[in-house]
């Protein structure tokens, strides 16, 4: 009820759409038919000083709030009205990231149900951004011009996706294959051209290098060669030769035998307190 | 006369009184003094344990400090822990037994109260006036207001009556034994008949029972007109229906405390005993059945014994009180007993196994010295159960009397006329002969299960031996109602029980019942393990009204328990043709009898049934019990409600009715088995497979709907020719659901693999490549390989193959330290691939061989899991949860035996989820018994002290003993405390059902969720429902889904795992989990309930990582961020466009 009036208010008076300091707040719906729309919050793309960004400051547009059914296509086309865009990304969580990343593989990194999403839109010219901030709205993603699936004919087409071409998945793998094999050889040329080489005191590094494998410097071999020392030494010990072991042993069992009563108690407590001792 | 007058009526002995006083008040007494005693040694840990209870009902850590851990023992502290390893087993059933026997108590106060309440009766009953002497015939004295509690069949007898006050008055029973248990006190009273009412020739045609109740009508008219009694209404003693007893109830705030029980009685010597032995005739059949000078005249052992019950009350409360009176442990034993046949609905109607039975069973092994007075009542309890289970009393009876005189019955005589013997130290009188032989043998099964289960020392022993109760319907895999009763009449007609009608004085109820069990019996032969009855419940009813008929009696109801192995047979074999026994198995099985001739050459009688299925074959014990009882005892099948099968339809495909699946899955496991051994012969692998496992519910016999082999009808889809595949068309109604079968290809050793995990997912990727290759080479497999699988489409049934490297998740979880030290650490993806690779595989296995052990497991699990996804909340739990849940019902079904049929199973399912205590307790699974009970100890200490860091259901497998992988990902706590809720609600409802004798009803309504809790329904178009055949309500017409009728050979791939409403709810998930909570029911299900999460309704200041799906607004001045509910509900439309047809809003529900 209160967002129906909110709404009512928000259509008189466009200017008070209210929005987070420093966004711009732009509606967006799926279609015309709809009735409520979504809003996305817009400002410019800034980075604070001494960190890098893979994206053009003056010329890239952030976008919060970015509804599941809007697409990289969809989004470019309802800015395309603010200047020419060169690229639009959308990205599930905002870009913490200094490097840009990797493109990923179709075949080993599918593509994720889409929730709402965070872009990033790069414009030709800052111009673009400015336009956008002003933008009224609602845009819209679907039109009968430019059809967006959703639904049934959404789910066929990613279904359709889906269906990959072994022969296209081979060629990836041998050329990261072919990648990989490049890279050990060039760690196993590198290791073998340090054999040998004195460092800078003096000192000569031996390196054992053969088929037969040596003790891995794991954490779990560490613990497993203490354990073992453990249980060499204990078993050299004499049980129950002293009279204060045997003293001793007696009194471990009775603690036992104590805090198995204290555990029983608790846990009578417990079922009385759940009236688990009536049987009607 | 007046010296009758004058003669002083003997009235309740103040001496036992006083003295049972005298001794009650001594125990509190000794038992205050040790209290002391502890409380003086123990101060300081016992106000911090009493300061501080179980948190909210969760158990904590014992957190002893090391000095009270390791300070001397007292001798108070050593002799208690001598104690309790001697008379108990362990500390924890000491103090369990101790409340438990607290519970049902008796408090001191209330005796004070009964006992001031039984000194008015036996004042008011002194007072009753006399009534002259009038012959039995003439009963126009008694007033208006009173009818004669007993059914005068025939009406004509002989004899006087008249009415005197009692000559004695006197407590009888449990109650002064102080055997007499909460809930149900009762207290008998014997009231005495005086001997100048009585007259020779009384014990004959029913003469003494007439006086009996015209005695005890005559006492109801005076005794409900006193203001003293709340209620004055008549019953049957022990539910025999020729002894009426009188029920008093106290007025005013006591009146619940106590109902008092008046038992008319003669005097101790008035009959001669000769004349009541079981041998004799006292119901003459010239007066019974106006049959005039009959040859023969048949004993009437249970008339005889009868009237000796009533000759013997204060005999035999003389002998338990010289028994029982000075010996605790004993008195505690017979209150454990008797909780223990209360739970297994022994003890209650006639023929039950009662309180006075166990009591003098109690007192006959004390006489045997197998029990010594000094025993606890833990002890008492374990050597009767152990006599129990190791005596039948069915062929080797027992006797007080160590009497060699000739004039007494042997005990082989009193074996020809009772199915029990337990004779009392008269020699007389045989205190078990109301009692059936299946009732006898239901005793001692469940004291054998319970001897099992004590010499397991199972830390839940006590709860499962004396907490648990066993209601029939959960006990038995098939239960029969027999309505109305009054068919049975035809049936003693049948059978020509005229003694045994003359005997049971016409109650044709009692006179079947043995005959129709043993028919059964010998019918069932070696399917069954156990045939149990019900005892109808004892009646009460008001004095001014007739009593009961027979027939009111209501519904006769059979148990059977069957052996597993029994139930897949579908002949019955007789003897050779040319043996005198053929005639015998031709009579009893009529028709349905016929010569065969078998392979070995042999010709015999043989009867066959029509059963195909296991289904079918779980249900021939219906054909044959229809068939036994029409032939026999003239009970058509209208008469009877066989509840064996109902609740199979839900697992039952709509096409496939004549099965629950079972061979349809046996089906896709063959299919798998040759995809195996096709695996395992590969010849164009670089590796060879060193191991094949399954991976999928249904290679573990535990998918709800099994799959069918599948042959598309290409017209119906759209293809991708290049690729062999098929797609979905918009335009039509979507594909059948089909679900490729996960399977785990293990490849040799090699020291060729990479150790980077990347490159690794690149070498699994060619050999997924390679394998589809090589099948399709080597076997013209149609395949399609991806980077994680290679989908295999063989006989119609599609598996997904997975190559697995044994070493990857170890790749995974390696991290180095910048010193170069290699640790371990699980990390999503290495645990995802251990569970997916190792884990899944072997569970897989382990409970395909329970299956292999116990057919039911199937049904059951599978039944379990659909009525769980019915509820909507099928998204909350794994598959393999719910597999494992269903798995301990046959691993640790104590206090039952494993289910044979998925009917038994599915209640016991029930009754786990909503009893069990998640919160306190891992439920343990023991898969092929690997864990000792040690190791189940530590799993138990260690789940507390982990409680916090664990899920809320804890599952504990041999394979997985720590962190319940099964659960790790749901169910929530809200999601469990809803099952828990559902599973509550739901069991009394179907048992309830289930036990109506004139049908079920509407089996289904367990299964349909409610919906009434939801705040959004979206309701779906079945068009795009692939699995809607499936759903709780079948629909009556459905949709083409693109298969051909015929499976055969495909050359494309079909469509797979094409589930609509699933990738809707996965959109609707990804985009609004924040704000609420989806729930649907995936086997065709056409509702989708969502539940908004309150907390998502509250102002929230702006973040931009949770802005999803909301909306900044101004609140009071400041900006604040809230759903934007109205955009989010035509976000549900949008998304599913096509599937959905409306969104329903039930927006008074909430409020932004």
């Amino acid at each position: 009820m209160v967002s129906r009036r909110k709404k009512r208010k928000a259509g008189g008076h466009e200017e008070s759409i209210p929005s987070p300091p420093g966004y711009s707040a732009v509606p967006v719906k799926f279609s015309a038919k709809q009735q409520a729309p979504h809003y996305l919050y817009m400002r410019q793309h800034r980075v604070r000083q001494g960190t890098q960004s893979t994206w053009p400051p003056d010329r890239t547009l952030f976008i919060l709030n970015v509804p599941p059914y809007c697409t990289q296509e969809s989004l470019s086309r309802c800015l395309s009205c603010c200047g020419t865009i060169k690229t639009v990304e959308l990205q599930e969580k905002p870009d913490l990231a200094e490097s840009p990343t990797e493109p990923k593989s179709q075949f080993f990194h599918p593509k994720p149900v889409p929730g709402f999403q965070v872009a990033y839109v790069v414009f030709q010219k800052p111009s673009g951004v400015s336009a956008a901030l002003n933008l009224k709205g609602p845009l819209l993603v679907s039109t009968e011009s430019h059809l967006v699936k959703s639904g049934i004919h959404k789910w066929i087409s990613d279904y359709e996706d889906s269906v990959l071409d072994p022969e296209a998945l081979r060629m990836e793998v041998d050329a990261f294959m072919e990648a990989y094999d490049k890279k050990i050889a060039e760690e196993e040329a590198k290791a073998k051209e340090e054999e040998g080489v004195p460092d800078e005191e003096g000192w000569v590094k031996v390196t054992r290098r053969g088929r037969r494998p040596v003790l891995p410097r794991t954490e779990a071999a560490s613990l497993r060669v203490l354990e073992k020392e453990k249980r060499k030494r204990a078993r050299k010990e004499l049980l129950n030769f002293y009279a204060w072991q045997h003293r001793e042993t007696k009194m471990e069992h009775l603690a036992q035998l104590r805090k198995k009563f204290e555990e029983d108690k608790q846990r009578i407590e417990l079922m009385r307190a759940q009236r688990k001792f009536r049987p009607y | 006369m007046p010296s009758a007058g004058e003669r002083p009526a003997v009235k309740m002995g103040p001496a036992p009184a006083g003295e049972q006083h005298r001794r009650a008040t001594e125990d509190p007494e000794v038992m205050e003094l040790a209290f002391e005693g502890m409380d003086k040694e123990k101060a300081p840990s016992r106000k911090r344990a009493r300061t501080e209870p179980p948190a909210e009902g969760l158990l904590q850590p014992v957190n002893l400090s090391r000095e009270e851990l390791y300070k001397e023992p007292t001798n108070e502290e050593l002799n208690r822990l001598r104690e309790t390893e001697i008379l108990f087993h362990s500390t924890l059933l000491r103090l369990q037994v101790e409340e438990l026997l607290k519970e049902v108590r008796l408090s001191e106060k209330k005796k004070e109260r009964i006992d001031n309440f039984l000194k008015e009766v036996t004042k008011r009953i002194q007072k009753v006036p006399p009534v002259p002497e009038a012959e039995l015939t003439d009963q126009s004295w008694l007033p208006a207001g009173v009818r004669v509690p007993l059914h005068q069949v025939p009406y004509a007898v002989k004899g006087s009556f008249r009415f005197r006050p009692p000559s004695q008055i006197t407590v009888v029973g449990s109650y002064l034994l102080d055997t007499c248990m909460r809930p149900d006190i009762n207290v008998d009273v014997a009231v005495t008949m005086p001997r100048e009412i009585l007259q020779d020739k009384d014990g004959l045609n029913q003469r003494y029972f007439r006086k009996r109740a015209l005695y005890l009508a005559h006492l109801a008219y005076h005794l409900a007109q006193d203001p003293l009694f709340s209620s004055v209404r008549f019953s049957y003693m022990s539910g025999c229906h020729l002894k009426p007893s009188l029920l008093l109830r106290p007025h005013g705030k006591d009146e619940r405390l106590v109902t008092v029980r008046l038992l008319p009685c003669p005097p101790l010597d008035f009959f001669r005993p000769c004349r009541l032995l079981p041998t004799k005739n006292n119901v003459r059949s010239a007066w019974y059945r106006g049959q005039s000078c009959p040859d023969y005249e048949p004993p009437t052992p249970h008339y005889n014994t009868w009237i000796l019950q009533d000759v013997a009350l204060e005999t035999h409360m003389h002998l338990l009180a010289s028994v029982l009176g000075s010996a605790q442990g004993l008195k505690d034993g017979v209150a454990l007993l008797k909780v223990w046949l209360r739970q297994r609905e022994l003890d209650k109607g006639l023929g039950g196994f009662n309180g006075f039975i166990i009591s003098m069973l109690v007192a006959f092994l004390v006489s045997k010295r197998k029990i010594h007075t000094t025993m606890s009542g833990y002890q008492v309890l374990r050597s009767v159960l152990q006599f129990l289970a190791t005596t039948d009393l069915t062929i080797n009876g027992i006797s007080f009397s160590l009497s060699s005189d000739p004039s007494l019955p042997t005990l082989a005589e009193f074996h020809q006329l009772f199915a029990v013997v337990f004779v009392d130290p008269s020699g007389r009188l045989n205190l078990c002969a109301d009692v059936t032989a299946s009732t006898y043998n239901q005793v001692q099964y469940e004291a054998e299960l319970s001897m099992a289960l004590l010499d397991s020392k199972a830390d839940d022993g006590f709860q499962l031996l004396l907490m648990t109760p066993k209601p029939m319907i959960q006990a038995f895999d098939h239960v029969v109602h027999l309505h109305p009763l009054s068919r049975l009449q035809a049936s003693c007609h049948q059978l020509k029980l005229w003694p045994e009608l003359q005997d049971n004085g016409g109650d044709y109820v009692s006179a079947a019942l043995g005959p129709l069990t043993n028919i059964l019996v010998q019918g069932l032969g070696c399917r069954l393990h156990l045939l149990a009855h019900s005892r109808p419940p004892v009646p009460e009813w008001s004095i001014n009204q007739d009593p009961p008929k027979h027939k009111d009696a209501g519904t006769l109801t059979l148990g059977f328990l069957f052996r597993p192995e029994g139930l897949t047979s579908v002949i019955d074999l007789g003897p050779e043709a040319d043996k005198p026994e053929a005639a015998d198995f031709r009579q009893f099985w009529g028709t349905r009898s016929e010569l065969r001739r078998f392979q070995d050459g042999a010709i015999r009688e043989a009867v066959v049934w029509e059963a195909e299925s296991l289904f079918e074959k779980r249900l021939i014990p219906h054909q044959v019990v229809t068939h036994l009882l029409a032939l026999h005892a003239d009970i058509p099948d209208t008469c009877i409600q066989y509840v064996g099968g109902f609740l199979d339809a839900l697992i039952q495909n709509p096409k496939e009715i004549s099965s629950t699946g079972e061979e349809a899955l046996a089906l896709a496991v063959r299919c798998y088995d040759d995809l195996s051994r096709l695996l395992w012969g590969l010849e164009g692998l670089p590796l060879t497979v060193s191991a094949v496992q399954g991976a999928h519910p249904v290679l573990r016999y535990t998918e709800v709907f099994p799959p069918a082999p599948v042959r598309p009808a290409y017209s119906f889809y759209n293809r991708l020719q290049e690729l062999a595949s098929l797609l979905p068309r918009p335009d039509k109604p979507c594909p059948a659901y089909v679900e490729p079968m996960t399977v785990v290809c293990h490849l040799e050793g090699s020291g060729q693999w990479p150790q980077d995990a990347e490159a690794v997912q690149r070498v699994r990727a060619a050999f997924q490549l390679r394998l589809a290759e090589v099948l399709t080479q080597e076997h013209r497999l149609q395949c399609c390989a991806t980077a994680t699988h290679t989908d295999v489409l063989k006989d119609g049934f599609v598996f997904r193959i997975r190559v697995a490297y044994q070493r990857e998740p170890q790749i995974l979880k390696e991290v180095r330290s910048p010193e170069g030290m290699v640790s371990l650490r699980d990390t999503p993806a290495s645990l995802r691939l251990e569970r997916d690779t190792k884990l899944l595989p072997l569970l897989t296995s382990a409970l395909h061989g329970l299956q292999q052990q116990y057919p039911a497991y199937s049904g059951v699990a599978r039944l379990a899991k659909r009525w769980v996804r019915a509820q909507l909340l099928g998204e909350g739990f794994t598959d393999e949860s719910l597999d494992l849940l269903a798995a301990s019902l046959f691993l640790h079904p104590e206090p039952f035996t494993p289910p044979s049929v998925p009917q038994v199973g599915f209640l016991r399912f029930l009754y786990l989820v909503s009893t069990f205590d998640w919160k306190n307790n891992p439920l343990i699974v023991n898969l092929n018994g690997e864990l000792t009970a040690e190791e189940q100890v530590g799993i138990r200490s260690s789940f507390l002290a982990a409680r916090t860091q664990l899920p809320v259901m804890v599952i504990i497998t041999p394979q997985d003993r720590r962190s319940s992988v099964w659960t790790q990902d749901g169910p929530s706590a809200q999601i469990l405390q809803q099952l828990v809720s559902l599973a509550a609600e739901a069991l009394p409802i179907l048992e309830k059902q289930l036990m109506d004798p004139r049908g079920p009803g509407d089996i289904r309504t367990v299964f349909r969720p409610p919906f009434d809790m939801y705040d959004v329904l979206i309701h779906l178009t079945p068009r795009h429902i692939p699995r809607h055949r499936q759903a709780v309500d079948p629909p009556v017409a459905s949709f083409c889904r693109g298969l051909l009728a015929e499976p055969g050979p495909s050359s494309l791939m079909p469509v797979l795992g094409y589930d609509p409403p699933q990738l809707y709810l996965a959109q609707l998930r990804e985009a609004f989990e924040d704000l609420a909570l989806f729930f649907y029911d995936q086997h065709g299900g056409e509702v989708i309930g969502v539940l908004w999460k309150p907390s998502s309704f509250q102002p929230q200041p702006f973040k931009a990582s949770s802005i999803k799906g909301r909306m900044v607004v101004s609140q009071g001045g400041e900006l604040v961020m809230l759903p934007n509910i109205e955009a989010i509900l035509e976000d549900f439309a949008v998304l599913g466009e096509g599937l959905v047809q409306a969104v329903e809003a039930r927006s008074e529900r909430w409020t932004v």
